[in-house]
Formats: C-alpha cells, structure tokens, sequence
C-alpha cells in the first residue's frame, strides 16, 4: 500500500454538500437506460414501445460488438424510445410494475470466482449485462474484450465537487465487493489496483482481498482514474489498463453471486437548487424528478454527475450509467452590471481578481453562468496548476486544434479524459472549452486508429 | 432582468442581430454591451460552473496597475518643462500641464488603435478583444511627450495591424505589439523619438537622459559619477524625475504596479525575478572588465541598470506580456533571464542605442516559441524514458 499525496488541482468551494445519510427511496416509477453514456458503441435496438420486459432483458446491444448487450434494470413495459439529432437514440424509458421479475444467469459460489478462467468471467458479464461497467484507457470507452488489459483500477474515491464519500454505501457489502475483485483479479495478468480516500474506513475496502491498495489525498483530481494510473502504472502507446467504479464492482459481485442483473445503485443528491440533499438507496437508471422528490427544479441546471464532469439532463431527465451523483444549481444567466469593475465579495474565483479571494467563505453559489465571453487563451500559464499529470496541457492542446496527432500522442494524450481538464477550463479567463477540445483530439486517434 | 439587460436585449434585436440592418457592425454593439453588462451567457457543455474571472477582467486589471505610472508619468512630463523653462511650477500645475501633454498621446492611440481593432473584428466578424486596451496605454507610455501625434497614429495603426491582427489577432502574435509599435516609430522617427531634445515639451531645450549620459561618458570614466555630475541622484532616478518616455522614468510607480500584478496574479513572476536576475548577472560580469580603456558604462553598478532607462517599465508591464513570453515555467526562467542579460549587452556595447530593452523584449519575443519547444521536447523525452 502507498499513500499517493496529489498536490496540484483544486477542491472547489461550492455549496450543497449532501449529508451523509442514506435514504431509501420509494420504487422509482419510470427509469431509462441512455445509450449515450457509453463512449464510442452503436447501439441496436431489441425492444420496441409496448414490448414488456423483465430486470435483465437486453433493450439493445452494441452493433460493433454484439455480444455486448445492455440489459432493463427493472420489469415493466417500454414506454418510450427517443430520438435525438440525427435520429441518434436518447433514451428507452421503462415504465415499471415494481415486481422485479428477473431473468436468470449463470451463479457462481464465492470461493471459486477467483479461479475461474478470464473467458468465463467475460461471457458471465457480458451476458448479465455489467461488462459496460468495465472501461479503459484510452480513450474511456467500454473495454475491448479480447485485449489484455496492464493492469485494472477500481476507484473507490472521488474528489469532484459534493461528490459521494463511496466509503459509506459500501457498507456491509464486503462479500459482492470481494467477489467483484476476485471476478475482475482473473481479467488480466497484471494486479488489481484499489483505489481509496486517505480516510477510508470501510472493512469493505481496508480488507480487500486480491487486490493492491493505494490511497490518494489532496485536492480534486486526486480522485480521477487517470491520476490513478500515472501514479501506480502510467501507460504508453499500445498499452491498454481498464477500470471500473466502486459501486459496479459490488454489482459484478451480486451477479456473480445471485444470477440476477444487480441494478441497486446509491446516488448522492447534491447541490443549492435541492433542498433535501441525501445518498439516495435507488436501482440504475432513476430519474431526477424522483430523486429530487418535491424540490421546484423549474430554473435549475439538473446535472448527472459533479458540475466539473457530469452531463446536464434536465429536470425530466435520469441519471447516466456511470453517475453515482446528481447536482442540481441555479442555471443563472443574469447580466450583471460592470461585472469587470465590481468588487465580488461573493464571486467565486481561483484567481486573485476579485475580493472574494482575500476575503474568503467556506463555501459559495456557483450558477451556471459563463461569467464572460469567449476570447483567444491568453493566461496559458494557468492549466498546469490544474493537471497533476506530466503533461504541458497549452501545448497538448495546440497540438489538438493543430491536428497534430503525433505530438499529442507524444505529450501523453493517450493516458487522459476531458474530465481531467475540467478544472483548467473552470479556471480559463478566456472561457476555453480545454476538455472538449483533448476529447476531439481522442476522438479523431479512435477513429484513426 | 434588470432594466439595462432589457434595453440592451430590445437594441440588439431591433438594429445588430441577423438580417438586421446594423448586423455587421455587432462586434461593435457586443463590445459596449458586455462593457456594461457581463453577458449572461451560459455554460453548454462540463464543466457546468466557470471561474468569475474573465479576459476583460485581467486586461483591465494590467490597465489598472499602470496607472500609477501614468499619473506619475503626467506628472514628471510637466516637471521636466518648469526644468526647461527654469520656472517653479506647483506640484498641481505640473500634473496639469503634463496631462495636457500625455492625453492627447493616450487619446490619439485608443481612438486609432480602436479603430482597427474595431475594423479587423468586424471584416473577421469576432468579439473586440479587450487586449488593445492594453496595448494602446503601453504604447502610449513608451513614447516622448514630445511625439508628433500623428506618428503616434501611424506607429499604433502599425503595432496593431502589423503586429497583432495579420497573426489572427490577440492571443495569436509572435511580438507584443505595443513594443512593435514603438519599434517601428523608433526606427522610422528617429529624430522624434531619440536623441537628447525630445524628452522635455520645450522648443529648443536638449538635456540628456542617465542612461545617454553614460553612454557618452569618457573611457575609463566612471558611469555614476557622470550621471551624478549630470545632476542626476540615485533618488531621483528611482522616482523618475528625469527625462524621458512618458511612463518609463519611475523605478518607484513600475514596483507599485508589480505589486498590483503579483498581488492579484494576473503577471508571471518568473519572468520578473529572470530579468532582475539577468540583468545583475551581466551588469556585475560587465563590472569585471571595468578599467582604464574600458566603456565607462561598465562601471555602472546593476542597483542603476535596474532604475534607468526603460527597464522597470519593460520587465514588469512588456516581458510578462503571456501570449508573446514563453509559455512553459522553465521557459519563462530562461526567456526571462536572457532578455535581463540583453538589456545590459544592447546598452554597452552597441553604442548606437543607449537604450536596450525595447529591442532585448522583442529579439525574446521572438525566441520564445523556440525555448518552449525545447522544453516541451526534454518534457516528452522525460516521459518516454520512464518506462
């Protein structure tokens, strides 16, 4: 074990931290699968409106790999199927009967998922619908089933703002934690990588099993995948680690375990624009409007995820596959008088330009505001200070608007996210959309090759 | 909204938005607008919440820590004329007559550099970058009081075109354009912008600058005591009554302004702490070749090379400038040190310009991209041997 002291990045102050109690909410009436949140597949669909469907069931699966299928996480029927530009699929909404019939797969007994071979592993995830838990790098897709992977992570720390402190939901739940590991431990040659808080108390991960455990500390990123792997096993060209959330370990586990597609999930409901802030008990797939039970949403930016990396849905909208987290602000969009003359005791920035850095508060209202127009990067002295990677990120980014694919490679592209950069776009006086701009860039070495 | 969002919404839509009659002229509209109002604009994709910080924040906040070289600079142009006239005037009436001076300059640079950054921007239908607010006070400072304001007009009309918009614009130059508009007026001017004549607004009256006088001071001589019998005093020169360009002469108002920029940290300190560090090294390695047959220039002390000429001005307010300095932190170091080392090599040993720092920022500026990717390569080396 090592402890693994990240000192650049920043935690930012923003109000709306949840408490960290755990309610159970009622059975959510409509849930939907998002076909979107996974990066890079085409999805097929094998269901239609009407169709009724039990927890399990495929919906679609992926037309470049079809063996990889994304099952219902609740019985029910289809009650919509939306499209987006493009005729791209948005969303399969399930109305639900609140029975949970469930389809049935293979079960294993604990003590022998660590001696199973990799391909039964793969075939078991793969047909009970959690191998789209298992992502790699690069490129943060849903992971190649035929290559062999460095090395795999589990992340069981996240440091985006209001995050979930993970260590509390996993509570109790030592034995599908243990199996997951021991499930993921037969996938590659390499270790097992587990990644926690500095604090973490949780039996569930100070005794795993199988597995080697690392702590992270200091500011956000230190709980980002890719922090994780330059720190423990940095990967080049040609290498491929993967890496999967806490929460869907246990889930590898319970399926495992039970035979049944897991879909309990616990998401942190965060953010000023809720009053009730809690760790919703709730199954893959809910929606905002039943997580946020009761709160006026009308004016709010409704967010699956952390407001550094999460995406907006909207208050009709439902939580995204990896999400263990919504937040909810003021979406904002006031024009402010002279905002560039004003003092701003109460403007939240990580520069020194306003008196809100001399005078500082525990915590501020951040809205979604862009608080300025767009402009050519001129402070490119900033990013750095935000990346606690090896890497030059203006140049990294030149590279990318440059098209200069070898370069970008050469700077280490290969081993980020555009979430790893979400704080050097926070903090860009000129509004430079820096994470979109790595993503084009990993997107076009994908397509590539 | 308020009352000025919606008048501002109610113009937009009537005479700037498309298929308007005014649309091309936007650029215009949107540059007053955001002026009064931030523009409310929100985010449309992660990170949800951006900083409060924005560019026209940080340029006005470089604005703001020139001023006390502007005042102070106001205030010595009208001081050098009661010297030239050998009149007493009040401390109130130097700064007036002064200003009647320094204004016009200001005014002129604004007025014509606006006006191409207003013309680029609406021919290449992009925001008015606030950048030129900037550029136009540094100019303007940089100049003698004495400049005939329509080379003021020509020498910004050729920083700005020349040396910003044909690269694309603020935040795409090579050369801080303010010193390219000063470098042009210098060498197409020279008899306006050199020379011992130009820095009191007296007809007739030539006194010689600190740093001309030890430019000119006998071999072997020493530089001090020349500027001293020149009537020059150390506190003088750090205060900045003395000749020369408007906003240059104070040691004293450039500190105050370095102390607003690390303050509020809109300015690379590395760049700073690399010119003082240069320009020691160098005067002090100068210093070792003092002697009988040597430039007098080389027995000035660095306390003086810091407080003359332009340097204060140059390094704390031109070198930091980040679009055209070096962009990786060891790079600043370097590009930093080298333009201190510069200014004192230009000011001894090339006797056709006593001055040093406009052409030692500007010969940087150009070998700042080249020092960058020398870092960024020994940063990719680095990542390809650790295996």
């Amino acid at each position: 074990m090592a402890e693994f002291q990240i000192k650049k990045g920043k935690d930012l102050k923003i109000k709306g931290q949840a408490a960290k109690e755990v309610v159970e909410l009622p059975f959510p009436s409509t849930i939907a699968l998002q076909p979107q949140d996974f990066r890079g597949i085409k999805p097929r669909l094998a269901v239609k409106v009407g169709d009724s469907v039990k927890v399990g069931s495929k919906l679609f699966i992926d037309k470049t790999n079809e063996d990889i299928a994304f099952l219902s996480p609740a019985s029910g029927t289809v009650e919509a199927i939306t499209r987006g530009a493009k005729r791209a699929l948005m969303e399969i909404v399930i109305k639900t009967d609140g029975n949970q019939d469930a389809e049935a797969f293979a079960t294993f007994r604990a003590e022998e998922i660590a001696r199973l071979a990799k391909s039964d592993v793969i075939k078991a995830l793969l047909s009970g619908g959690l191998w789209p838990a298992v992502r790699q790098r690069p490129f943060s897709c849903i992971a190649d089933t035929s290559a062999e992977p460095k090395s795999i992570f589990v992340r069981a720390v996240n440091t985006d703002p209001l995050a979930m402190d993970v260590d509390v939901v996993l509570e109790g739940l030592e034995k599908e934690f243990q199996a997951g590991l021991d499930a993921l431990k037969t996938l590659t040659q390499g270790e097992v990588f587990l990644c926690t808080a500095p604090d973490a108390k949780s039996k569930v991960l100070t005794e795993a099993q199988n597995v080697i455990t690392h702590r992270f500390s200091g500011p956000h990123p230190a709980g980002n995948v890719s922090t994780h792997i330059y720190n423990i096993d940095k990967i080049e060209k040609g290498d491929t680690v993967w890496y999967v959330e806490a929460q869907d370990v246990v889930r590898i586990g319970q399926l495992l375990l039970t035979g049944t597609h897991p879909v309990e999930k616990y998401v942190a409901v965060t953010g000023e624009g809720v009053e009730k802030r809690y760790y919703a008990k709730t199954i893959i797939g809910a929606s905002i409007k039943d997580l946020t039970a009761g709160s006026d949403l009308m004016g709010q930016r409704c967010i699956s995820g952390s407001v550094l990396s999460g995406k907006s849905v909207g208050a009709d909208g439902y939580v995204c596959f990896y999400d263990s987290q919504v937040t909810i602000i003021p979406e904002g969009g006031d024009r402010r008088l002279l905002g560039w003359l004003v003092p701003g005791f109460d403007l939240y920035t990580l520069s020194n330009t306003y008196a809100s850095a001399f005078v500082p508060r525990a915590e501020y209202s951040l809205d979604a505001d862009t608080n300025g127009g767009e402009r050519a990067i001129v402070c490119n002295h900033l990013y750095d200070k935000y990346v606690p990677l090896d890497i030059p990120v203006y140049f990294l980014l030149k590279a990318v608007i440059a098209n200069d694919i070898e370069s970008a490679e050469a700077m280490g592209i290969l081993e980020v996210d555009e979430e790893d950069f979400a704080l050097c776009t926070f903090a860009c006086p000129s509004k430079t959309e820096v994470g979109a701009i790595i993503r084009q860039g990993l997107d076009v070495i994908q397509k590539e090759g | 909204m308020s009352l000025f969002a919606k008048i501002s919404k109610e113009i937009e839509e009537k005479y700037f938005s498309k298929g308007k009659p005014l649309e091309k002229m936007f650029p215009l509209f949107d540059a007053l607008d955001t002026f009064l109002l931030t523009p409310g604009k929100t985010t449309k994709q992660a990170p949800h919440v951006r900083d409060a910080v924005d560019i026209k924040r940080v340029m006005i906040f470089v604005v703001l820590a020139l001023t006390p070289c502007i005042l102070m600079g106001m205030y010595n142009v009208g001081y050098q004329m009661s010297v030239a006239e050998g009149l007493e005037y009040s401390v109130l009436a130097c700064f007036g007559a002064g200003a009647l001076k320094v204004l016009p300059i200001i005014i002129v640079t604004y007025a014509v550099g606006g006006l191409w950054e207003g013309l680029f921007a609406i021919v290449r239908n992009h925001e008015i970058n606030e950048g030129f607010l900037v550029t136009g006070i540094l100019f303007a400072l940089t100049l003698p009081p004495t400049i005939p304001l329509w080379q003021v007009a020509v020498g910004i009309s050729f920083g700005v075109v020349i040396g910003k918009e044909i690269f694309g614009g603020t935040g795409y130059n090579v050369l801080n354009p303010a010193l390219t508009a000063r470098a042009f007026v210098f060498f197409a001017y020279p008899a306006q912008m050199s020379g011992d004549a130009v820095w009191a607004a007296v007809d007739g009256f030539s006194k010689a600058t600190p740093l001309a006088v030890a430019a000119i001071a006998e071999r072997g001589t020493d530089a001090v005591e020349a500027i001293q019998n020149a009537g020059y005093t150390f506190q003088d020169v750090f205060l900045g009554f003395i000749p020369g360009s408007i906003g240059e002469t104070s040691a004293l108002a450039c500190l105050l302004g370095l102390a607003f920029l690390l303050i509020t940290r809109v300015a690379s300190w590395r760049v700073m702490a690399g010119c003082v560090i240069g320009l020691v090294a160098m005067s002090l390695f100068f210093g070792l070749f003092k002697g009988e047959n040597s430039l007098a220039f080389f027995s000035l002390p660095p306390q003086w090379h810091l407080i003359m000429g332009g340097f204060a001005f140059g390094a704390v307010f031109m070198a930091t400038d980040p679009v055209s300095s070096s962009a990786t932190d060891a790079g600043r170091w370097i590009y930093g040190i080298l333009i201190g080392a510069l200014v004192v090599l230009i000011r001894m040993v090339n006797p056709a310009y006593p001055e040093g720092v406009m052409l030692a920022i500007l010969f940087m500026n150009v070998f700042a991209p080249t020092i960058d990717h020398f870092v960024v390569q020994a940063q990719i080396k680095r990542r390809s041997a650790r295996g």
